[in-house]
């Protein structure tokens, strides 16, 4: 063994061998830095792939979904003749599967276009409470299942935003829906908004099961579950706060949570009220 | 898509061609005019918003010609429209409310 790094060529106290030059030792460490270098440039450019394969499988998954869900409908609405009553719920099994299917698959589109840096805003004027109160709306039916109460606090005088709509719909569907889904039937879930300095501040609250401290950072954290296992009570992709942050980062704002075990939660955001947004 | 598309209009008494490309979209569309023309935009070989331009130089003008996409935002409206798209629908499309407006664009 005559090769460089050798240990007791790189002893320096060895009586038999001259200790190293500096330069060497150098030369040897700057090899090891560049290799490493090297390696996580690969790394990043694998992840990059795994990234864009993610947005076309999702992209290309909703094609033949939305397929299904039209056959479906079809069928649902009798244009192809009359359903008896287990025909017709059997259909709207399918439709509603479909349709819980495509919205996962477009959570995941959506991160991987986040990861990938290709999200862009498109921003317009608009009343955050007119957003607010589209979300409720599309959600009441699941408020009443599980017979939750939810109150809405957002005066209608805020000055309006000028952000992307749709994506502050996103973000505040994505913090309702867990709201409704980590509280007990019985349970109360509020939203709420004001202004603070120059940003809008909102609040979506519950007094569901809450999050222990550790998890307060772990949960915006892509594909984290704080109950990761499969016999978990709450489903998902596991993405929705993730693209919530990246979301609200977009508008260069900040979100974050305030909640301890068995206490509820209450997640807030900022959207800043400047024009140059993004 | 297209086999369901095709179910539901031949259901309402209509005639219905598919064209899988762009190509196809627009040779079909020439030698026999259609009426209405449900467009993906995302297309094997190319745009679906090229077809509008292409039926339009050969003289095809379609009482309505509706795009069906997976995104509405502003940005993408703005290209429909610019390429003389009738009307933008999200995919999945509702059927009862494609064939209502079907009607009105038919009238």
């Amino acid at each position: 063994m005559t090769g460089v790094g050798t240990p007791s060529q790189l002893s320096p106290k060895s009586p038999h061998n001259p200790p190293v030059k500096p330069d060497a030792r150098y030369a040897a460490l700057e090899a090891m830095y560049n290799q490493a270098i090297a390696e996580i440039a690969d790394m990043r450019s694998r992840d990059a792939l795994k990234t864009q394969f993610l947005a076309n499988i999702s992209h290309d998954l909703r094609t033949p979904l939305t397929a299904v869900i039209t056959h479906a409908e079809i069928l649902r609405d009798g244009m192809l003749g009359p359903l008896t009553d287990r025909q017709l719920e059997s259909v709207r099994g399918i439709i509603a599967g479909g349709r819980q299917l495509l919205d996962q698959v477009g959570e995941i589109l959506t991160y991987a276009r986040g990861a990938a840096d290709q999200l862009t805003l498109a921003p317009s004027t608009f009343k955050f409470a007119e957003v607010v109160h589209q979300v409720v709306s599309l959600n009441e039916s699941l408020l009443g299942k599980k017979n939750l109460k939810l109150t809405v606090d957002v005066p209608e005088q805020l000055p309006p935003l000028f952000a992307d709509r749709e994506k502050v719909a996103h973000v505040l569907g994505n913090l309702v829906g867990n709201a409704i889904d980590f509280t007990p039937a019985g349970g109360r879930v509020w939203v709420k908004a004001a202004v603070r300095e120059s940003e809008l501040l909102a609040e979506v609250g519950d007094t569901g099961i809450g999050i222990a401290m550790e998890h307060h950072e772990f949960i915006f954290e892509e594909f984290a579950q704080v109950d990761a296992s499969a016999s978990r009570q709450h489903h998902g992709t596991g993405l929705g706060l993730t693209i919530a942050q990246k979301l609200v980062e977009l508008h260069r704002g900040r979100i974050w949570v305030e909640s301890e075990l068995g206490g509820g939660s209450r997640f807030y955001f900022t959207i800043p009220y400047s024009k140059d947004a993004g | 898509m297209t086999a369901a598309l095709r179910i539901l209009f031949e259901t309402t008494g209509r005639r219905v061609t598919v064209a899988h490309t762009v190509a196809e979209a627009v040779e079909k569309g020439c030698s026999d005019p259609p009426d209405l023309v449900l467009l993906d935009l995302t297309l094997p070989d190319g745009d679906g918003l090229e077809v509008p331009a292409s039926l339009k130089r050969r003289g095809v003008a379609p009482k309505a010609m509706v795009a069906l996409t997976g995104r509405d935002d502003p940005e993408s409206l703005a290209r429909c429209s610019a390429a003389g798209i009738t009307a933008v629908m999200v995919k999945p499309v509702p059927t009862k409310e494609l064939l209502r407006r079907a009607k009105e664009w038919l009238a």
